[in-house]
């Protein structure tokens, strides 16, 4: 039973990965882009706890997955927040007009 | 006592630079004063602690188990280091007074100053690895900053980032050596490394050695990294005297002096640590002799001595070495502060326009004599014991050919050190200069250097009994003065070295009659005005490294899109290699 359990709880971490990562890749919509990153992030406070559980140290494992949420919520506001910044500054949230940055 | 000696030492330049930093740019006599103060409060820690020297640490700071504790061990060649830091920086520091006087940014310069005294003195007296890497970085940032200090000066800002670069790539060495030793034996502590240096597989040790001769090559300007030091001559010239005349630039002898038990044996090490030395010694000496700025002649000069040093330490010398380190450091010193006393008085730099100075400038050629005569090597200076021990100590340690191109390169040293004070002092003038002689803190600051290289010598007893006592893996004998002389006197090294010393003299003086000869040698003279091609080849480096810079840039497409792609493909790989791999 266990070891059914941890082939799903595999499966999801890595869908969760893989989707966000997708959406990373494809999203050319900020907002979009943040959802992209939050659901990858989300895809690795799982793996933090699932690697707690299999080294038998779930304590550790759980406060890591804690920490990263914080931090990962941070994220997401000042994302959020910058991409008010770009709407009012280019007029679009289109990621492309960006690309100004590089230089 | 010793542990709140050594924190002194360490704490109170640390200490004076903030506060030199807080009174502001607005009241420069505080900042004068105060930078004096805890710079000569700093010189007497360091000689109280000169005689309570030992091998057993003195001040250990636990700072938990990744990196060991923080320890500093007062053993002879810490403490003699760390006093010839504070002792010469407070003199550079007091002749500052009147070489800076009415410089704007007073606060930056002896902030900088101060912070590095401080650290000179911890990356001498820390025994541990990781320590001596983070303070041996602190003190190349402020070589760096002090080298730039005059920042609208385009050729001082590139000669700064110069110097760091070129340092750095010894930093790298170091903190490989560093890593290396803490990931075999466990710790960073240097005494462990020393103990336990035949615990480790050959091949870890032969790159533990010749990481630690990189980093010393780069932080002493030798061979092949010698072109930083001459370009870190638009530092003021208190700073070349302190920075990159008397201690910074000795880490690098210092290092290798202070792991040679360690390294002795790993094949080839030793030669190329001379090698590295004669190749030095020799080509800075031919580079001095043509070069036209008087603190480039002094530069080259150091890039010279060092070389004599480091090929001591490959011979086997180290006390030797470290004696020369000690008179290097007080003539050199002496040297640079009175070409600063020159350059104030007249003006300029370049020897082409000075001449005859010597009326005008009577003490300052005085002291400036006392430290050519040491530079030269003739006895009884300093300069002249340290240098006989050396080659002495390359006779009986090291290849003939190599002890011949020393000996000759002292000839060039006596040559080039007596072209430099003529075209100083003598002749006629060249061009109309208005001297005045040295200002009191100048000579407060050139007095005891130019007595110290006259006497200093005198220390070798002590000097060679601390190291003797306090250094268990270095088989160092103590060695008196009148033992000194009696192995000088009787040693054929020596009355080689001054007949070529009197050649080297000699040519200067019927320079005329030799026309045909120089004419010969313009060659290798034009040669040496192009630094013998190390400047194309560091030019050729920043080109290609900049090339290929803006040639990567085209991967950076700025798009988050293909940021992505790039990650997310390069993880594919790095798991498709765990999973055919493991």
């Amino acid at each position: 039973m266990t070891f059914h359990l941890l082939n799903i709880a595999i499966v999801v971490v890595l869908s969760l990965i893989g989707i966000g990562l997708y959406g990373l890749m494809i999203a050319r919509n900020l907002i979009k882009v943040v959802v992209g990153l939050q659901i990858a992030t989300k895809g690795a406070i799982l793996a933090f706890v699932l690697a707690g559980r299999l080294a038998s140290q779930v304590d550790v494992g759980q406060s890591l997955a804690l920490t990263v949420i914080v931090a990962d919520t941070i994220v997401a506001v000042v994302a959020l927040a910058l991409a008010v910044q770009v709407r009012q500054k280019f007029g679009t949230l289109n990621i492309e007009a960006l690309k100004t940055l590089r230089r | 006592m010793v542990s709140n000696l050594i924190l002194l030492v360490i704490g109170l330049p640390w200490i004076g630079a903030l506060f030199v930093w807080w009174v502001g740019d607005h009241q420069p006599r505080w900042q004068h004063y105060l930078a004096i103060g805890f710079s000569v409060a700093a010189g007497i820690a360091a000689l109280a602690l000169l005689p309570l020297y030992s091998s057993q640490p003195g001040l250990i700071l636990s700072v938990g188990g990744v990196f060991g504790d923080f320890s500093f061990v007062p053993d002879g060649l810490g403490v003699m280091l760390a006093a010839i830091a504070t002792v010469i920086g407070s003199l550079a520091v007091i002749f500052s007074k009147d070489y800076m006087h009415g410089e704007a940014q007073l606060g930056r310069y002896y902030a900088l100053v101060l912070f590095f005294i401080g650290s000179m003195a911890g990356l001498v007296l820390t025994s541990n690895l990781f320590l001596m890497f983070l303070f041996w970085e602190i003190t190349a940032l402020c070589s760096y900053a002090l080298i730039s200090f005059y920042n609208d000066d385009p050729k001082a800002v590139a000669g700064g980032i110069k110097a760091l670069v070129i340092t750095q790539l010894g930093g790298i060495g170091l903190l490989v050596a560093a890593v290396l030793a803490y990931s075999y034996l466990g710790s960073f502590d240097l005494s462990v490394l020393l103990k336990d240096a035949n615990r480790l597989p050959a091949n870890v040790l032969g790159i533990l050695a010749f990481g630690s001769l990189i980093a010393a090559a780069a932080k002493s300007a030798q061979f092949p990294f010698q072109t930083w030091l001459p370009d870190a001559m638009e530092a003021p010239t208190p700073v070349s005297a302190l920075i990159h005349a008397a201690t910074m630039v000795n880490a690098g002898v210092y290092l290798l002096a202070r792991l040679y038990p360690a390294f002795e044996s790993v094949p080839f090490w030793r030669d190329a640590v001379m090698l590295v030395g004669v190749l030095s010694a020799l080509m800075a000496a031919l580079m001095a002799l043509v070069a036209t700025d008087l603190k480039r002649v002094l530069a080259y000069s150091t890039v010279s001595q060092l070389g004599y040093m480091v090929y001591a330490v490959g011979a086997g010398g180290v006390l030797a070495s470290q004696f020369h380190l000690l008179s290097h450091a007080i003539f050199k010193a002496l040297l640079f502060l009175g070409a600063g006393a020159v350059i104030h008085s007249v003006g300029t730099r370049d020897l082409r326009q000075m001449g005859g100075l010597k009326k005008q400038l009577p003490f300052v050629w005085l002291v400036f004599g006392v430290g050519a005569l040491a530079l030269a090597g003739l006895p009884v200076l300093n300069g002249f014991w340290s240098k006989e021990l050396i080659l002495e100590a390359g006779l009986n340690g090291g290849p003939q050919w190599m002890f011949g191109v020393m000996v000759f390169s002292a000839g060039l040293t006596a040559l080039y050190t007596f072209r430099c004070v003529w075209l100083v002092f003598y002749g006629e003038p060249r061009s109309h200069l208005h001297a005045h002689d040295a200002g009191t803190a100048m000579k407060a600051a050139l007095a005891p250097l130019a007595v110290g290289a006259l006497l200093s010598w005198l220390l070798v007893g002590g000097l060679s009994e601390m190291l003797a006592v306090t250094l268990p893996y270095h088989e160092i004998h103590s060695l008196t003065i009148g033992e000194m002389a009696l192995e000088i006197f009787t040693a054929p090294a020596t009355w080689i070295a001054l007949g070529v010393i009197a050649l080297g003299l000699a040519a200067w003086w019927w320079r005329s009659r030799l026309q045909l000869f120089t004419e010969a040698l313009q060659g290798v003279g034009r040669a040496a005005e192009q630094s013998f091609g190390f400047e194309a080849i560091n030019r050729a480096v920043l080109a290609l490294t900049a090339q290929a810079a803006e040639d990567l840039r085209g991967l950076q497409t700025g798009l988050l899109n293909w940021n992505i792609l790039a990650i997310v493909t390069a993880l594919a790989v790095v798991i498709a290699l765990l999973a055919l791999g493991a």
